[in-house]
């Protein structure tokens, strides 16, 4: 881009030629310091007719702000870098300055999708670290809006991973479905998207009326209508045929980049926390765990479809089940847990969500380590996209489900 | 609580272990020197009467006094998580090998320890900063950089706990947080 008057001599902010040369040198792919590692010295060396290519961090189906370096042969990705960063907030260390009480909100916006699930690991973690039991009505309740959340956030997911294909109608299609649970569980909980709903022994507030309804009415028809959503894409030849055999992965790489949920189950191997390593009451409930054995982009997409229609099992036996009892441990409102050391997991909609806590006797938890499955999910991008087309990397990045609030933390 | 793994592995690790090994809950605990965390994770995920497939989690802590790095793995011959800490890595130098070369995926969790605590792993390929800037020069999660917050240092600091700083009140300046973990 020429301009007139070069930037130097007009060097103002509002000079919208100024802007873009500067926009320019600040997006330029190569970094303007010699490589600090191995692998960034091998990535940043061009080989014969290859070429840089950035993406993001503003792009529109990066979902979220991630800036991926692509490294093309023609329109062939040889290897990509991506750039992380851009939302992190600092969360461990918020929480490390915040007491026992407040982690629950401060966590809540990191998988901004499925709140729920990252105030679980939290709050399960702290509940070992102080030895409280937790109602058994709070821990049905627990599921029950959980797995409402894990369907809200696969059907977003659905509508996502279409629109990423380039097909335009699911993702009007599946807001219908998630805004029909957002709703549900605003009426439960009070929000629609940070929940700040599970407590330190118990939940925040009871079943009432008006998410009861909603649930009865929602579940009277949700399979039909899942069903009916599903037909949109499973017999849509042109996203079956892109969607097969795009980004595959075999169980023993899957294991050795420690992926976990859908993903891991999408190459055959049947890990999910709810049953290998059982916590709250789903050893108590029936449901399947899906597993599909290709591995590719298909499988994740179809074992998620999957997935919702287990969930819609366990809310039918959560709410055939509900046992009366109080929600909340009796607890005191300042926790100071004896100092210690607590490891809590749960299989959330995207994997496996953990915390590690440590405790120093103090009412601030004195090291809170959040582990994320996005962004153990977003470093295998690079493995899967490997001789794909530029055009598939958004496709194979949705079919991982990643979330940057997660991954940035 | 699983005793039998608690017996596995004193009898295969007893001697490398630096500490008792600990259960509590649905733990183990498995104390080590950080130098032996090769050998005692490839172990762990090689013997197949052991079979720890599946690293979870990969953390770095600052006790006030060293470093540590803590795995925790999951296999299908236990019902609990094993927790191994490689203990005692010197806060002013923090080296430790990488098991990058067992679980390709620990690199950036290790990038990320990286980032937040200054740990080197030897071995990693990749090891940069991974949420900081480049140009960024402290370990935002060392217990000696304190949050940014004028509101800790006011006279009204230790009213409310979001105001307070980790040093008690009165402390001589450098005095940080320590546990004993």
């Amino acid at each position: 881009m020429t301009t007139t008057a070069g930037p130097h001599q007009h060097a103002s902010a509002d000079d919208p030629r100024v802007m873009l040369d500067d926009q320019i040198g600040a997006f330029e792919p190569i970094p303007p310091y010699p490589p600090r590692t191995e692998r960034e010295a091998e990535f940043y060396t061009l080989g014969d007719g290859e070429m840089f290519l950035n993406m993001g961090p503003q792009h529109p189906s990066t979902h979220g702000v991630l800036r991926v370096v692509l490294k093309l042969d023609g329109e062939k990705v040889v290897d990509l870098d991506p750039v992380l960063g851009y939302l992190h907030r600092g969360v461990e260390k918020l929480c490390e300055n915040a007491d026992y009480h407040q982690v629950i909100s401060q966590v809540d916006p990191l998988e901004y999708i499925s709140s729920l699930f990252c105030e679980w690991s939290p709050v399960m973690a702290f509940e070992k670290l102080l030895d409280v039991e937790v109602p058994r009505r709070a821990e049905y309740i627990r599921v029950l809006s959980g797995e409402l959340n894990r369907i809200a956030s696969h059907a977003l997911f659905m509508g996502w991973f279409a629109l990423d294909l380039g097909g335009l109608t699911p993702i009007l299609w599946s807001f219908i479905e998630r805004d029909e649970i957002v709703e549900m569980l605003a009426a439960l909980t009070g929000q629609r998207m940070l929940f700040n709903y599970f407590r330190i022994g118990g939940v925040n507030g009871d079943l009432n009326h008006d998410f009861m309804s909603r649930l009865g009415d929602w579940m009277s028809r949700a399979t039909g209508q899942i069903e009916s959503n599903l037909t949109l894409l499973n017999e849509n030849e042109i996203f079956v045929r892109r969607a097969r055999g795009l980004g595959v992965i075999d169980t023993e790489t899957a294991l050795s980049m420690c992926m976990s949920g859908p993903n891991l189950r999408a190459t055959g191997s049947p890990f999910d926390v709810r049953r290998a390593h059982p916590y709250s009451i789903y050893p108590e409930l029936d449901f399947d765990i899906p597993t599909r054995s290709e591995g590719d982009s298909l499988a994740r997409y179809l074992l998620r479809m999957e997935e919702i229609k287990q969930s819609l099992r366990i809310i039918d036996q959560c709410l055939h089940q509900m046992p009366d009892s109080p929600i909340m441990a009796k607890l005191p409102r300042l926790l100071r847990p004896r100092p210690g050391r607590a490891y809590a997991a749960i299989e959330g909609p995207r994997g496996q969500y953990a915390t590690y806590a440590i405790s120093d006797g103090t009412d601030q938890p004195f090291r809170m380590r959040i582990h994320d499955p996005s962004f153990i999910h977003l470093q295998s991008v690079g493995l899967l996209m490997k001789n794909n087309l530029i055009a598939d990397t958004m496709a194979v990045m949705a079919s991982l489900d990643p979330v940057m609030g997660g991954v940035d933390k | 609580m699983d005793r039998a793994l608690k017996a596995r592995l004193q009898a295969r690790f007893g001697d490398i272990a630096s500490g008792p090994i600990r259960q509590r809950h649905d733990e183990t605990e498995l104390r080590i020197p950080a130098g032996a965390a090769p050998d005692v994770l490839r172990a762990l995920h090689d013997e197949p009467e052991f079979g720890f497939l599946m690293l979870s989690d990969l953390a770095g802590v600052d006790t006030g006094d060293h470093m540590q790095v803590v795995y925790h793995l999951w296999s299908e011959t236990t019902s609990d998580w094993l927790r191994v800490v490689a203990d005692r890595i010197p806060r002013d130098d923090p080296r430790t090998p990488s098991i990058t070369f067992l679980w390709k995926g620990a690199e950036w969790m290790e990038r990320e320890a990286y980032d937040m605590f200054g740990i080197v792993f030897e071995g990693n390929r990749d090891l940069r900063r991974i949420y900081m800037p480049p140009d960024y020069t402290s370990f935002p999660l060392r217990k000696d950089f304190f949050l940014p917050d004028d509101a800790a240092r006011s006279p009204g600091g230790g009213v409310r706990h979001m105001e307070r700083s980790h040093a008690p009140q009165g402390a001589p300046a450098g005095t940080i947080r320590r546990v004993k973990a």
